[in-house]
């Protein structure tokens, strides 16, 4: 029996997201948010291990209420209960503040529920990439980590995790409980199922904790917790389309109508000169 | 604290497949009534796979919901009612009338349908989205629930609220596959305009819209045509084209993509001064039914089966007036009363027990209306009327008013644009007037 939780990010859709090139700023209003995708790998995986070794997986996020629509996406999946983390004394947080209310959640988890086994996260979120959380998460609990798992095969108290570099696969044996990060694209989520996310929305097994109930140092949390400081965002202008429509014979013609109009462009010429060699 | 697992039951008195207009009517009144209904559907969100940007009737709306006018995400309600016959060279016609008092209005649909649901939820319908129904379950010759993947859920009644695009009902051998006969293609682009810069181009005020319609070169001769709708801060544009034409025409190389049709409407000189400095956030199609009568299938009901909606073939387009999301709605009410009454019976949802929904359907101004309007049908389908007949008023305007140095008397300028379409006055005012009885 494995009791796993899984960490997911409620994101705004970053295709959807557009960009104000005066201001520099997100234009974020009116884009619907999404489950991080890299997370629904982490959700497949915890749920793959439940199947192997029986036991249970508990989804948790940090996020406004409005993620409770991810969390029964998830609950669809089949994970068996899930915990909204969500206070406004949590909002503005660094990856420093976001991690140590996830690491206190999880230690909530253990006292409240049973003894967590195994966290696993996403590989990294799409709207800032850092990939801080599942180490720093790793951190406060004082687990060991390892990222870009594949694979692992639990042993009474201990796992042994598959991890791929660029070049090879390298095995870890690590003590339970642990935090693992699941490689990218290494697997692919599974679908909603109907009886699952029926139960989701007759049981609604999703609670809510605010700081009420996990009972943080305020100077550890939100905005007031996070020590990171943005210092510059810059960002690469919108290239606006020719908006030419050419109609060819032939992929050859296509191809030659291309070729000229990328060498009449003085910085697409140079481009295509040093990628042909001159 | 975490709730943990339980069991849960899964036996329900109704499920409505689809939560469009139509299935969210018929779980609304339903589960208002006291029953246990599931609303299923295979969408991310409620709506999102709507994608109707037109008009929308209130009347049929307020006897399910009372209040729909006032709560509900609507846009705009429709004060001018627009129509132009187009020709090639930006000779158009157009004529505009003013309506007196509030019956339609612009919403999104997805909008509006996630607040029908709402409604359904609120009075204890379970909706569950992200769910693909494979098939309806069969005992006996009676439907009996329904099956999603590895699934199954058991239900006293089915409504079957699928749409346009009837797999569920083909899989049972209820209906055949879509014909395009039957069938028409919309394409739609949703423009971002500045709200005060939609109501000076359009003339209204901020709650309200216009309704356009546009036949004639629009569509390059395909029988179908364009239309324009005002919404809150977006324009939607698009073309709807009888399908089986529109293969036609593509086989004959006429047209080479339908998107086109919709870009030179954006692009259109007369037009695109309306959306100047407008952008382009939302593209997409959708089938939609051309002659409701003969998509409807035979029965709307079997043992344990209700079809309602665009399934069952209510849609009107008469060329003038497309009604759809009304007529949903209201068959989804009319449908839900008859699982009332079937299910206070002893023998529950029998197909005799059901037929009082196909019956009052039947007895319906939806089906009245269909009827009605069936011969305006053979109109739309009719190359004619949208090549040489939209011609002569315009050959017949750009005589009477385009001078050099002679002005034309009106019979003149009329003689004129019949023969300039091989017609004499007298066999077109019987043409004309044989098209206008099918109107």
């Amino acid at each position: 029996m494995v009791r796993v939780v899984v960490g997911i990010k409620w994101v705004p859709n970053t295709q959807a997201v557009r960009f104000d090139p005066k201001t520099g700023t997100l234009m974020r209003e009116g884009v619907p948010s999404i489950i991080n995708p890299p997370d629904l790998s982490a959700v497949e995986f915890a749920l793959k291990i439940k199947e192997r070794y029986g036991g249970e997986a508990i989804a948790i996020t940090m996020a406004p209420p409005s993620a409770v629509k991810g969390l029964e996406h998830v609950l669809g999946m089949g994970v068996d209960r899930a915990v909204l983390i969500s206070d406004r004394a949590f909002a503005g947080a660094d990856t420093l503040a976001t991690s140590y209310v996830l690491a206190e959640a999880i230690k909530k988890i253990s006292r409240d529920v049973g003894k967590v086994d195994l966290a696993v996260f996403g590989q990294e979120t799409i709207d800032s990439s850092t990939a801080h959380i599942p180490a720093q998460t790793a951190s406060w609990l004082r687990w060991p980590y390892v990222y870009y798992v594949t694979d692992l095969e639990i042993k009474d108290d201990k796992v042994v995790v598959s991890r791929v570099l660029e070049d090879r696969v390298e095995k870890y044996e690590l003590e339970l409980p642990s935090v693992i990060s699941v490689f990218m694209e290494s697997i692919e989520a599974r679908d909603v199922r109907l009886l699952h996310k029926l139960r989701a929305k007759i049981e609604k097994p999703i609670v809510v904790w605010s700081n009420k109930e996990l009972k943080l140092d305020p100077r550890c949390i939100g905005l007031k917790g996070s020590p990171t400081m943005v210092s510059k965002i810059t960002w690469t202008l919108e290239v606006p389309r020719k908006k030419i429509v050419y109609k060819p014979k032939d992929p050859e013609d296509a191809a030659r109508w291309l070729i000229s109009m990328l060498l009449k462009d003085e910085k697409t010429s140079k481009i295509f000169k040093w990628v042909v060699g001159g | 604290m975490i709730k943990s697992n339980t069991t849960f039951p899964t036996k329900f008195d109704a499920i409505v497949v689809g939560a469009g207009p139509a299935g969210a009517a018929s779980a609304y009144v339903l589960s208002k009534k006291g029953f246990k209904v599931l609303l299923v559907d295979r969408s991310r969100e409620a709506g999102s796979k709507e994608l109707y940007g037109g008009r929308i009737y209130l009347g049929p709306l307020k006897e399910v919901w009372p209040d729909l006018d006032k709560k509900a995400p609507i846009h705009r309600w429709i004060k001018k009612e627009r129509a132009s016959i187009m020709g090639k060279d930006g000779r158009i016609i157009t004529i505009e009338y003013n309506a007196g008092r509030r019956t339609s209005f612009t919403a999104y649909l997805p909008e509006l349908v996630r607040w029908m649901v709402s409604k359904a939820e609120e009075e204890g319908t379970i909706f569950v989205d992200e769910v693909v129904v494979d098939e309806l379950l069969t005992s006996d010759g009676k439907v009996v629930g329904i099956r999603s993947g590895p699934d199954e859920i058991r239900s006293d009644v089915v409504i079957d609220a699928e749409g346009v695009n009837r797999l569920l009902l083909e899989k049972l051998g209820l209906v055949s596959g879509p014909r395009p006969e039957e069938l028409a293609l919309g394409i739609k682009e949703v423009l971002k305009v500045r709200k005060n810069e939609i109501n000076a181009q359009f003339n209204v005020d901020d709650d309200e819209g216009v309704a356009w319609i546009l036949m004639g070169d629009i569509t390059l001769g395909i029988p179908g045509g364009g239309f324009i709708y005002t919404f809150n801060e977006t324009i939607s544009i698009g073309i709807v084209i009888h399908m089986a034409n529109a293969i036609r025409a593509a086989e004959a190389g006429a047209i080479n993509h339908s998107f086109e049709l919709v870009e030179n409407l954006r692009l259109h000189p007369y037009f695109n001064k309306l959306w100047k400095s407008s952008d382009v956030i939302e593209y997409g199609a959708h089938l939609t039914i051309e002659d409701g009568l003969s998509f409807m299938p035979k029965r709307l009901v079997y043992p344990g089966l209700l079809i309602v909606g665009d399934a069952a073939g209510l849609i009107l387009n008469t060329g003038y007036t497309v009604r759809g999301v009304d007529f949903a709605v209201y068959s989804g009410k009319l449908a839900a009363e008859a699982v009332e009454k079937a299910l206070s019976e002893k023998e529950g949802a029998t197909e005799e027990n059901l037929k009082v929904y196909e019956d009052m359907v039947r007895k319906s101004f939806m089906y009245n209306e269909l009827k009605r309007h069936r011969a305006s049908k053979e109109l739309m389908k009719d190359p004619e009327f949208f090549t040489k007949i939209s011609r002569i008023p315009l050959k017949f305007f750009s005589e009477l008013y385009e001078i050099d140095k002679e002005v034309p008397t009106a019979y003149e300028a009329f003689k004129n644009a019949c023969r300039s379409e091989d017609s004499g006055p007298l066999s077109l005012m019987f043409k004309l007037w044989g098209m206008v009885k099918k109107l």
